[in-house]
């Protein structure tokens, strides 16, 4: 295991920063940390690189424990979300700092920026100073810098978030293709879902302090363990049921005295008769079905419809009182209709209210 | 409505600055006169004549003797002091803070007596000191630990700064490329905070060789030019001290230009 995070906490005074949190990076790996801002990421960061001693917990590099070790005996390059590119040296001078420190030989120096120079494409700005170059060239040189001593791990902590919209798209495949062609283990800490899924072999999200899911992208997205998941990425709808029957999964929606009953198809829950459950399921995942108003408590009037360009949302407010938001590309039906929503089988997601918010670390997949 | 237009637009608009200016204006005036009234003394004394003689000319050597020294010893012990002021949190770090800037609050004839009561003829130390040969007043090192009282607090704040200043990420970059604390401070803190410590520098320097009042309680003897200056002044009045008074002044304009070459000023002000 290249990097391996073992039930690591921290605290800063008595305010809980980071709890429990345990993961692990295989070699190669590019591994995004996903969760809203003040959930914890920059911590984990900050423990990997040894800029925070966790109060509990341990670091593993390459199946030594680090936990104690100073920055500079950890083979870690980091990317902050600031530029940290010394002012006062040129862009050659910054990529050459970390090799000096490994007491390379000038020549060998030289070559090896060259090399990473040539990598990020910014040979011709060898002699520059970092406040001669734009945005996009400072972040390059910095990863060129945090590449060129070769670390076991690589972490960017929010590298593009600092940046405008098509200069970030444009870094994410730089970033990507960089990540390709030195084979780094990295972690990628993010806020940005769509920039996590873009780029990650796996995500682990967090929410809280806590690790809300670890996987694949797909999977997190198709089938979320936790309630934070399903909502945090990608759009989600949330209601609650009561469960009528587990055999065929059968659960109950009530409100405005109305209350109506859903079978559901190649579905299972867990949670007892009687018990209340949290639903959700994707706009995407939902359609409106003009024809089929009668018995379904899936069914609602037609609150309002946005037009996306690409998609309509259309908003349907049931009778027992909730609100679906179905995304659909065909042209969308009039506001004030009465319609029935069409689940996808299996596409229910069905939370037990009393669920805890974190998951723990579930086995690697491979 | 449109030649109101047009007389609003022809209308002299007040400065904006003018109030806060006219304010300065008078200051600056305030610290001009005088300093021309003294320069037009200068005809009516033989300047030459007066740094020839050899009381002068012994001042002279003493403050650039000691003033340097005193520098010296400010910087290599306060800018450390100013480095962790600037980085590090600690229980108490009000009550350094406040140490630090107690020379300067404590007036100099004061912060003497306190040296003295320290390190005077009659104390533990001082005798210690004066029975192995090295006198710690009326001496050259009197004189230096007068000047170094007063004026190092000058480089602490100054330096502070200018390590405030420094993004902490960026030594935290450099710990992570595989520099420890001090090859850190030494690659990266110190370059950046540069400005900042040599303007430290040249104001403890221009402050150290100016020193009266503390010096006066611990060393009055040997003299230094602000010393000899009290003494000319009392023994001839004003056109007696004009030579050392120019001679200082010079010392003082070259320091103050040195600053000026070095950026701008750093304000004492916390990050």
């Amino acid at each position: 295991m290249t990097l391996e995070i073992d039930a690591l906490t921290h605290q800063y005074g008595t305010e809980p920063a980071v709890d429990d949190v345990s993961f692990e990076l295989e070699e190669g790996e590019l591994v995004a940390i996903l969760g809203p801002s003040g959930c914890g990421k920059t911590t984990i960061v900050q423990a990997i690189a040894g800029h925070v001693s966790p109060t509990a917990g341990r670091v593993l590099l390459r199946d030594g424990d680090v936990t104690t070790l100073p920055p500079e005996e950890r083979q870690v390059g980091v990317v902050f979300q600031e530029s940290t590119l010394f002012p006062h040296m040129t862009v050659g001078e910054n990529v050459a700092y970390g090799l000096a420190a490994q007491n390379v030989d000038v020549d060998r120096r030289d070559s090896v920026v060259d090399d990473y120079l040539a990598l990020v494409d910014l040979s011709a700005q060898r002699d520059a100073y970092p406040a001669e170059l734009s945005g996009g060239q400072r972040r390059r040189v910095e990863l060129a810098r945090a590449l060129a001593p070769e670390p076991d791990v690589l972490l960017l902590d929010e590298p593009l978030s600092a940046l405008d919209r098509t200069l970030r798209e444009r870094l994410r495949e730089e970033i990507a293709r960089i990540q390709r062609e030195t084979g780094v283990t990295t972690l990628f800490v993010t806020h940005d879902q769509e920039e996590a899924m873009a780029l990650a072999d796996r995500l682990v999200v967090m929410n809280d302090g806590h690790v809300a899911g670890i996987g694949s992208p797909r999977r997190l997205y198709e089938s979320p363990p936790t309630p934070f998941v399903a909502s945090f990425l990608g759009r989600s709808n949330t209601f609650s049921a009561t469960v009528c029957k587990r055999q065929p999964p059968t659960l109950a929606l009530e409100g405005n005295g109305v209350r109506g009953e859903v079978t559901l198809a190649n579905s299972s829950v867990d949670a007892a008769v009687g018990e209340t459950v949290t639903c959700h399921v994707r706009p995407s995942d939902l359609a409106v079905d003009s024809s089929n108003s009668a018995e379904s408590p899936l069914t609602g009037e037609v609150d309002h419809v946005a037009d996306l360009g690409r998609r309509y949302d259309v908003t349907v407010r049931l009778e027992v009182g909730q609100e679906l938001v179905v995304a659909q590309t065909s042209p969308p039906p009039s506001v004030g209709d009465v319609v029935g929503l069409d689940l996808s089988p299996g596409k229910l997601t069905i939370f037990e209210t009393s669920h805890e918010e974190h998951a723990g670390t579930e086995p690697t997949p491979s | 409505m449109s030649t109101e237009h047009r007389r609003s637009r022809w209308t002299v608009r007040t400065p904006e600055l003018l109030v806060p200016a006219t304010l300065g204006a008078l200051l600056l005036a305030y610290f001009a006169v005088p300093f021309v009234a003294f320069l037009s003394r200068t005809g009516a004394a033989n300047v030459l004549g007066g740094l020839a003689s050899s009381e002068a000319q012994m001042a002279i050597r003493n403050s650039l003797l000691t003033a340097p020294v005193s520098t010296t010893i400010a910087t290599i012990f306060g800018v450390p002091l100013a480095y962790v002021l600037a980085r590090q949190s600690f229980p108490g770090k009000r009550l350094v803070e406040a140490l630090v800037i107690l020379p300067l609050i404590v007036p100099p004839v004061v912060g003497g007596a306190m040296l003295l009561t320290a390190v005077g003829r009659f104390t533990p130390i001082g005798s210690a000191a004066a029975a192995a040969g090295v006198p710690l007043t009326d001496s050259l090192i009197g004189v230096v630990l007068a000047q170094t009282f007063v004026a190092a607090p000058f480089v602490v704040i100054t330096a502070r700064a200018g390590f405030g200043a420094v993004d902490d990420r960026l030594e935290q970059a450099s710990r992570s490329l595989g520099y420890g604390p001090i090859a850190t401070f030494w690659h990266v803190s110190l370059p950046l905070a540069r400005g900042a410590i040599v303007a430290g520098i040249v104001l403890t320097f221009a402050r150290a060789i100016g020193e009266f009042g503390a010096t006066m309680m611990v060393a009055y003897n040997p003299r230094t030019m602000p010393t000899r200056i009290w003494v000319d002044f009392i023994s001839g009045g004003i056109d007696a001290i004009v030579p050392l008074a120019l001679a200082l002044l010079a010392i003082t304009l070259v320091v103050l230009a040195a600053v000026q070459r070095f950026g701008r000023v750093p304000t004492v002000i916390d990050r």
